[in-house]
């Protein structure tokens, strides 16, 4: 047991057991779907605003700088386009999912752990009530659905935010900046920013509801669970970001 | 609306006090602060993170240069690589990154134990000692974590600028040499100060806010307050760095 490769491998083993039972969860029933709905509304709410705050920031900072190094080659018309393909394809989706991982993942987590801690977990099993369906499994569908749709308005408000940046602020071409701006996009880097979150979407929830069930120790252990829900979410955002995006590149999409 | 009226109010009130909070936290900084809590905090908050640090900016960089390259690529700007990929990493991501890991793992970390400290009455406990909290749980974890970040902030623009030079070498087929020219023609002393100056910020900013919410947790919500503490410390250092980030950039830039 004292082993770290064999506690590795272990708990490799039983987070690809816990994947597979809650696909089965998923693909019969019951399913709670008044429940799953809540658990949505409440997460679109409370990850709307730092969401926002972490994109539309980020896009501003990449157009300031984003101006300074074109000027020196003389193309800043052509900033626009680089801004909107990194912010449709990667700064957007990577940021807001982050944000849900930091807002709802490690809520999520607390959440079950609080209730592991109290042993409603155990007395939702005794009324027979299968706590992965009820409580896991919300919060999963939950983040899968909504971390797209907080992609989508992230991007447009990082575009906003962008602009704001080149063209009132340091003085790019208003013309310029839109017709490069439609040039370059097309509506497949969409689909790829929310591909990519609902793919982060489902590891937030996953993850969440693991290291939320494997909650012990009292008040501490749910602090614990907060915390290893968020790092081990935005390790897995990182590494499968660097990844789609060689694949991506390899492609040549 | 009336939703949205209460949660003006509750953010404003939150607001005011993390003010008074940030003062007396400052504060109690003044005083030195006791060195072995000190020293464990800044061992705890910097070595802890190497590991963490190492693996997140090695592929931070790896997928900046990529992205860069294949951004750049579509107008035939691979020239510019280097510069992007240098000024933008060592000013902006690679600090900002460093500081939203810290926030998520130091951060939360102080959260949640100031949170449990305080759940079963152990800062009061400290209370009736004579012995001010604020001095000795919160004042030695701010210095350690203030001090810690720039530190790391600068292990981890080495990390990054050595993981976009493989990426760029390795994965992308470019020319080392002229990647290395350009990275020395853009990326000046001042950048690298630039960065590791905002990491002292960052950390001083995650760590206040992270002891402000641990502090501030309430008996009567038990391990529930616990979660919350940690969640809004994660949530809020993550903000607080990148909007703080953009306002220093404008600074700089404008």
């Amino acid at each position: 047991m004292s082993n770290p490769l064999v506690r590795a491998i272990e708990t490799i083993g039983a987070v690809f057991r816990f994947t597979l039972q809650l696909g089965r969860c998923i693909l019969t029933g019951p399913r709670y779907f008044r429940e799953t709905i809540r658990v949505m509304e409440l997460l679109a709410r409370r990850c709307l605003v730092p969401v926002g705050l972490a994109v539309a920031p980020v896009a501003g900072v990449i157009a300031l700088q984003g101006v300074q190094a074109f000027r020196e080659y003389g193309v800043e018309g052509l900033l626009s386009s680089m801004l909107a393909t990194s912010i449709l394809r990667q700064y957007s989706p990577t940021l807001a999912s982050i944000m849900v991982a930091a807002q709802a993942g490690s809520s999520i987590a607390a959440r079950i752990g609080t209730m592991k801690v109290r042993g409603q977990i155990d007395a939702l099993a005794v009324m027979s009530v299968d706590p992965l369906r009820y409580v896991v499994v919300p919060g999963l569908i939950a983040c899968m659905v909504v971390t797209p749709l907080l992609n989508v308005i992230a991007t447009f408000l990082g575009i906003v935010s962008g602009w704001f940046f080149a063209v009132p602020v340091a003085g790019i071409n208003d013309g310029a900046f839109f017709d490069n701006l439609y040039s370059q996009v097309s509506p497949l880097d969409l689909w790829i920013g929310m591909g990519k979150c609902a793919f982060y979407g489902a590891g937030v929830g996953l993850i969440a509801g693991y290291v939320g069930m494997a909650t012990s120790g009292g008040a501490a252990g749910v602090g614990r669970a907060a915390n290893r829900t968020v790092v081990y979410t935005i390790i897995l955002i990182l590494v499968a970001d660097f990844v789609i995006g060689t694949l991506l590149l390899n492609q040549g999409l | 609306m009336g939703e949205i009226r209460t949660w003006v109010v509750e953010s404003l009130a939150m607001v005011r006090d993390f003010a008074v909070f940030m003062r007396r936290a400052l504060r109690a900084q003044m005083r030195p602060p006791p060195f072995g809590e000190l020293v464990r905090h800044a061992s705890d908050a910097g070595v802890g993170s190497v590991l963490l640090v190492t693996v997140l900016i090695t592929f931070t960089g790896m997928g900046l240069t990529v992205q860069g390259y294949s951004a750049f690529a579509k107008f035939g700007g691979e020239d510019m690589l280097g510069a992007f990929v240098g000024i933008g990493g060592v000013r902006e991501l690679y600090p900002v990154m460093a500081g939203i890991i810290v926030g998520a793992r130091i951060g939360a970390n102080l959260a949640a134990n100031l949170a449990t400290m305080q759940i079963s009455e152990q800062v009061e406990a400290l209370e009736v000692m004579g012995v001010d909290p604020m001095h000795f749980l919160v004042a030695p974890r701010l210095w350690a974590v203030t001090l810690m970040v720039p530190v790391l902030c600068a292990y981890a623009i080495a990390i990054g600028l050595g993981a976009s030079y493989f990426a760029a070498v390795a994965q992308l087929d470019l020319n080392g040499g002229t990647f290395i020219d350009q990275l020395r023609a853009n990326v000046q002393w001042s950048d690298l100060a630039a960065g590791v100056l905002k990491g002292l910020v960052f950390g001083w900013l995650v760590a206040c806010i992270a002891c402000f919410h641990g502090y501030s947790a309430k008996k009567r919500d038990g391990a529930e307050g616990v979660g919350i503490a940690t969640n809004r410390s994660i949530v809020q250092a993550a903000v607080a760095c990148i909007v703080f980030n953009m306002i220093l950039s404008a600074i700089m830039y404008i």
